[in-house]
């Protein structure tokens, strides 16, 4: 504790530092700004700056791109509350409540709660990975392949289950996305799959163009639909919001401690902070005594999947540095970067460049906490990014998705699947079909395959191996438990309501 | 609407038919290695024939009983984002001549100027100076360089 201490105070000399000072504004502000901007994600954001810092030394060039991301992470959620247009795929959850709060007027309160939640969350990230990280790796080590496929199936189970959608629809964009994700080379034998002789198909679907395009230009198709009337919320944040943002984050104490352990779990199992959010807000809605609240501007409902996304963020840098294995897919390009700096992530690194990995983890703490007071005071000029005609930034938003889209892969088939799937994001919302899952499958769908084909391996091909003692078989029963609810639930009601 | 969710669950059923054939070619029972490339696909494939079955037979019913319900759109939609599909679609096209910047310039004033009935000196101004303040970024900051089309590397010489 005293060592993590005096470590943590080193860090802050080499963080307080004026050029490193300078950084992390800077990166905070420009993540904020990609945070804003639809399309333009934390993991593009980061990945375009990437070429920027290889020239700026290791620790101040992996304070910025980690800047990027905090800054993202907070950013998501303005646009989410002020214009119902996620920014970023883990303010997804940030719209279920936070839009309809800044609709029924108090636009400032839900942007309090959700800056407040994402505080919380990121604070307790940074705690977490500046004290328990090397005891928490110890216990994730223990993770075989079966377990993390039983803990993604719970995450799977938690959309078909407790998603409120059709359940089955819910099934199939899930193996929709899963079945995207396996297009192109296959990770373990390196045989090429469902490329049907094409050249095209063998690079596969990245996941970020399916975003941009999902989210990015499926949106933009819904609300030209609408008739091009998307105006933005305007407020400003006033002190009667931030008293009483105050005053709700000490009324749900429930949905702060789940969302953030929540996502602290995510971040560090790992999932990322997408996930993360959806998990918190479904389960805190599940757990809710007014669960019919939810959805109609909640407070829970936004200050839970806030708090789990940026817990999720910070606490997706523990498995990154300790063990080499990045939370989030953020994370993962933020990992990228360290690796250009001749920095092998894992447990050699807190020997090796302590001073590079207590700096990066000081300037966690001072990031966010700058990020948090940053986001407060000028939330209303960043959503005033977006305040233009909706002529103007509408084809300004497509411009800068198709340059998002090009820039993942430098590949201009990139472009084009990005329009494929805006038109795919507008018929799925149409038609019921829950995009979320789907992205998230799109994303998760090689970890998932590698886990479930090395679980067999090890269990020589018998579908036991994840019912096994002591952490697969909690996990995979829960799982079971929960994809099945919506057939459990009616049955259960019969049952015992018979006996009332 | 139903109309549509009927189609749009036939689709799901045959993409997921193909997906299973192709796991079938790939093999998807237990190989010298564990579990061949199939093996994952088939099942996911399998699954989404399934329900996406499941959700036909549903809606068919549905449709039989109720008729087709809401439009999915409602009057005139269409039109309105076939002005956005159209355009941006172009555009894309057009960027494998002129290069990305040269195409959204062309795109930003078309859609602002016809579509959106913005004042020529908007158009012209953010038509201008989005693509050319971007490209300086990227392409000159950043050095990220995006696509230059055939001629956009003659049209943009600095």
């Amino acid at each position: 504790m005293m060592e993590n201490l005096s470590n943590l105070a080193m860090g802050l000399d080499v963080v307080t530092q004026p050029y490193n000072l300078m950084v992390i504004v800077i990166g905070l502000v420009l993540g904020i700004i990609v945070g804003v901007l639809p399309g333009l994600g934390g993991a593009n954001g980061v990945a375009i700056l990437i070429p920027v810092v290889v020239v700026m030394p290791p620790t101040t060039g992996i304070i910025l791109l980690s800047m990027i991301y905090w800054g993202a992470l907070y950013g998501g959620s303005i646009t989410s509350i002020l214009f119902n247009i996620p920014g970023e795929p883990w303010a997804v959850a940030a719209t279920f409540d936070g839009y309809p709060m800044a609709k029924g007027g108090r636009p400032g309160k839900a942007l309090v709660l959700a800056f407040l939640a994402h505080g919380v969350g990121a604070i307790f990230g940074v705690f977490v990975l500046t004290f328990f990280a090397p005891i928490l790796a110890e216990i994730a080590l223990k993770f075989g392949p079966a377990e993390v496929f039983a803990v993604m199936m719970l995450t799977f189970s938690a959309f078909v289950g407790l998603g409120g959608k059709s359940p089955l629809k819910t099934v199939v964009s899930i193996l929709f996305g899963f079945i995207l994700a396996a297009v192109g080379m296959d990770i373990v034998s390196g045989e090429l799959r469902m490329t049907y002789g094409t050249v095209v198909l063998m690079g596969g679907f990245n996941f970020v163009v399916a975003v941009i395009g999902l989210f990015g230009l499926g949106e933009i198709f819904l609300t030209v639909e609408e008739g091009l009337k998307v105006e933005g919320i305007k407020t400003k944040i006033g002190l009667k919001d931030i008293w009483d943002g105050m005053k709700d984050i000490i009324r749900y104490p429930k949905a702060l401690i789940m969302g953030t352990l929540i996502g602290c779990w995510m971040g560090f199992k790992p999932g990322g902070a997408t996930p993360a959010s959806f998990m918190a807000y479904g389960f805190t809605k599940q757990a809710s005594a007014n669960a019919d609240e939810f959805g109609k501007g909640a407070s829970a409902g936004i200050i839970a999947p806030e708090a789990a996304a940026h817990a999720a963020g910070t606490s997706a840098a523990i498995p990154m540095i300790t063990l080499g294995i990045p939370g989030s897919p953020t994370m993962a390009v933020i990992m990228g970067g360290l690796m250009i700096f001749g920095l092998q992530p894992g447990p050699m690194l807190f020997k090796e460049h302590a001073d590079f990995v207590w700096g990066f983890i000081a300037s966690a703490w001072m990031g966010n906490i700058l990020g948090f007071f940053l986001v407060l005071a000028f939330a209303p000029i960043f959503a005033s990014i977006l305040r233009v005609r909706f002529a103007i930034f509408m084809p300004l938003i497509i411009y800068v998705c198709a340059i998002g889209a090009y820039a993942v892969n430098n590949r201009m088939i990139d472009v084009y699947y990005m329009l494929i799937f805006g038109v795919l994001g507008y018929l799925f919302k149409k038609l019921d079909y829950p995009i979320a899952p789907m992205v998230l499958a799109l994303v998760l769908g090689d970890m998932a395959e590698q886990a479930m084909r090395q679980a067999l391996i090890i269990g020589h091909g018998s579908p036991l191996v994840f019912f096994k003692l002591p952490l697969a078989l909690p996990l995979m029963v829960a799982a079971l438990i929960i994809f099945f609810w919506p057939v459990i639930a009616p049955l259960k009601a019969k049952l015992f309501g018979k006996k009332v | 609407m139903r109309k549509a969710d009927i189609w749009v669950s036939f689709l799901f059923m045959l993409f997921g038919i193909i997906v299973v054939v192709d796991s079938v070619r790939l093999g998807f029972m237990w190989g010298e290695s564990g579990p061949e490339s199939g093996f994952f696909p088939f099942y996911l494939g399998v699954g989404v024939v399934i329900s996406s079955l499941i959700v036909f037979f549903n809606v068919l019913y549905g449709y039989r009983k109720e008729g087709a319900g809401r439009p999915l759109m409602p009057p005139g939609a269409l039109k309105s984002i076939l002005w956005v599909v159209i355009p941006s679609t172009a555009m894309v096209a057009i960027t494998e001549l002129v290069g990305l910047h040269i195409a959204a310039a062309l795109f930003l004033g078309f859609y602002m100027r016809v579509v959106g009935k913005i004042g020529w000196v908007t158009t012209m101004l953010v038509a201008i100076i989005a693509p050319l303040s971007l490209y300086i970024t990227f392409d000159k900051l950043f050095l990220i360089p995006l696509p230059a089309g055939l001629w956009g590397g003659y049209l943009l010489r600095f």
